[in-house]
């Protein structure tokens, strides 16, 4: 399997059970359940930030023996994978149309690089590391904000309601469990809040597609299943939020 | 900056943001050479996932990956060849390649220099110089780079081994065979156009037999009539 650099999924969650789960929690699985069945997602990035662990993640296996850094963009064989809403919470997603491009600034640039990837998606991902984040990458001229400025100039050409999500990953190297996760989320409160602020910023007038940034692990599995859970929910209640929000209006 | 129209692609093994070139002397990130929106539909910038996974770890040295794309910017021509060139410092393979920006009738010449590239690029530059250079044989690979060399502009973008998940279509003159080595793929399609030359002669053939028999049986006399095989347009004999 190719390490991804970027990758386009389509979703479509055929089953759910939810056993002993409280009304509350049901109802919000059961509408991101709903929410997320058919879309089309896009996960970007820079190089190295763990596109093809998520895609493994995804396909609930290891990083395969061969890996590379991609050079072009290529199809994936679409494939099934279960996913963790909760404990005793599992949706089952097939994905579609998946392809694989690289992360450097010149894939994102490119014609078929990027933007065409990213054009039919209703969800965008955006990837970076805790690194990034610590050595403040979303600052003016550093990777991780041209890249936002990148996302503020493709928005006009994705779709009306595209959103976006970012997940900080490889949070293994600084925790060793996923008990570890919500203290780890505090410490980072700061720096987290600096790229929310910096991601309303770019992204305006367009901050209200941004839904947030889930600290994750690809790596872990533990912190994998709760973040992405969460991450799942995140997406569908900022959307959620929007819609009412237009509605009032 | 670099005036050449014949550059090395670098291995990425810092994971940097940008991918960077070289004359051989002067490294300076590839944008700078080839903007990345003018770059072709397809435009690979290293050996294709695919060919990797299909090679598996024991063919990845032998790879030679080339791209042919006639007709951009006007009559010029974009021609390159990569090969694998080791692992970054998370395990990923990286790829080392050489591009050339041809003119109308121009062809690649093989001698771009070398000697200024990091150490560890410099011995997989060498080795991709040396199997283009070498008339030899016994190299599969290179032999497809040369044949698509070849093959006329007018066949429009074109790789030296057939892909299956490109997401951009292209013309193939190999395709990769059981054992991970290029073999011709327009074996197949000769055996094709044989196939359809047999059954055509075998369709003439049986009609022209169908044709004679049932020439051959109709003058013959029963007795009392005798009718020509002439369809609508014949002619009627009865005999008394």
């Amino acid at each position: 399997m190719p390490l991804p650099a970027m990758t386009v999924l389509r979703v479509f969650l055929l089953l759910a059970s939810f056993p002993g789960a409280k009304k509350q929690a049901v109802r919000l699985a059961k509408g991101t359940r709903d929410w997320w069945s058919g879309k089309k997602i896009a996960v970007i990035g820079p190089t190295a930030s763990g596109k093809d662990s998520f895609l493994a993640r995804l396909q609930n296996r290891e990083i395969p023996e061969i890996h590379a850094n991609s050079p072009m963009g290529e199809k994936v064989k679409s494939f099934r994978v279960k996913l963790a809403l909760a404990a005793d919470q599992t949706v089952d997603i097939t994905c579609k149309g998946v392809i694989n491009i690289g992360g450097e600034t010149d894939y994102r640039d490119t014609p078929s690089g990027w933007l065409s990837v990213c054009k039919g998606a209703d969800v965008v991902f955006y990837v970076m590391t805790v690194k990034d984040l610590a050595e403040k990458k979303y600052l003016k001229g550093r990777r991780v904000r041209q890249d936002l400025d990148w996302l503020m100039t493709a928005l006009p050409h994705l779709k009306q309601d595209a959103l976006i999500h970012i997940l900080i990953n490889k949070i293994d190297e600084e925790i060793e469990s996923h008990t570890d996760y919500e203290a780890f989320a505090e410490e980072l409160r700061e720096e987290l809040r600096a790229l929310e602020k910096t991601a309303n910023k770019v992204l305006h007038p367009y901050e209200a597609r941004y839904t947030g940034a889930t600290l994750i692990s690809m790596k872990n599995k533990q912190i994998y299943t709760l973040a992405i859970n969460d991450a799942l929910r995140s997406v569908y209640s900022a959307f959620h939020g929007t819609t009412k929000r237009q509605k009032v209006a | 900056m670099i005036a050449v129209r014949a550059y090395w692609i670098l291995p990425n093994r810092d994971q940097r943001d940008d991918v960077f070139a070289s004359d051989g002397r002067v490294t300076v990130p590839l944008r700078q050479l080839l903007d990345p929106r003018r770059r072709p539909d397809g435009f690979s910038h290293g050996v294709p996932t695919e060919l990797l996974e299909k090679c598996g770890p024991k063919g990845l040295a032998r790879i030679l990956f080339a791209q042919k794309f006639p007709g951009w910017d006007g009559d010029k021509q974009i021609f390159c060849v990569s090969a694998t060139a080791g692992v970054d410092p998370s395990g990923r393979i990286v790829h080392i390649g050489l591009v050339f920006v041809l003119g109308p009738g121009e062809r690649p010449s093989f001698d771009l220099s070398y000697s200024a590239l990091p150490a560890e690029d410099r011995e997989h530059a060498r080795a991709l110089i040396d199997r283009m250079t070498s008339a030899g044989r016994d190299d599969p690979w290179a032999q497809s780079v040369r044949d698509l060399l070849e093959l006329p502009a007018d066949a429009g973008p074109a790789t030296n081994v057939a892909l299956d998940r490109s997401t951009v279509p292209f013309r193939s003159l190999y395709e990769l065979g059981p054992n991970g080595s290029p073999r011709k793929a327009a074996n197949r399609a000769r055996w094709r156009t044989r196939a359809l030359l047999l059954s055509v002669v075998i369709a003439v053939v049986g009609a022209w037999f169908s044709h004679a028999k049932s020439c051959s049986g109709a003058p013959r006399l029963d007795g009392s009539s005798l009718e020509s095989a002439g369809g609508n347009g014949g002619t009627s004999w009865r005999f008394n």
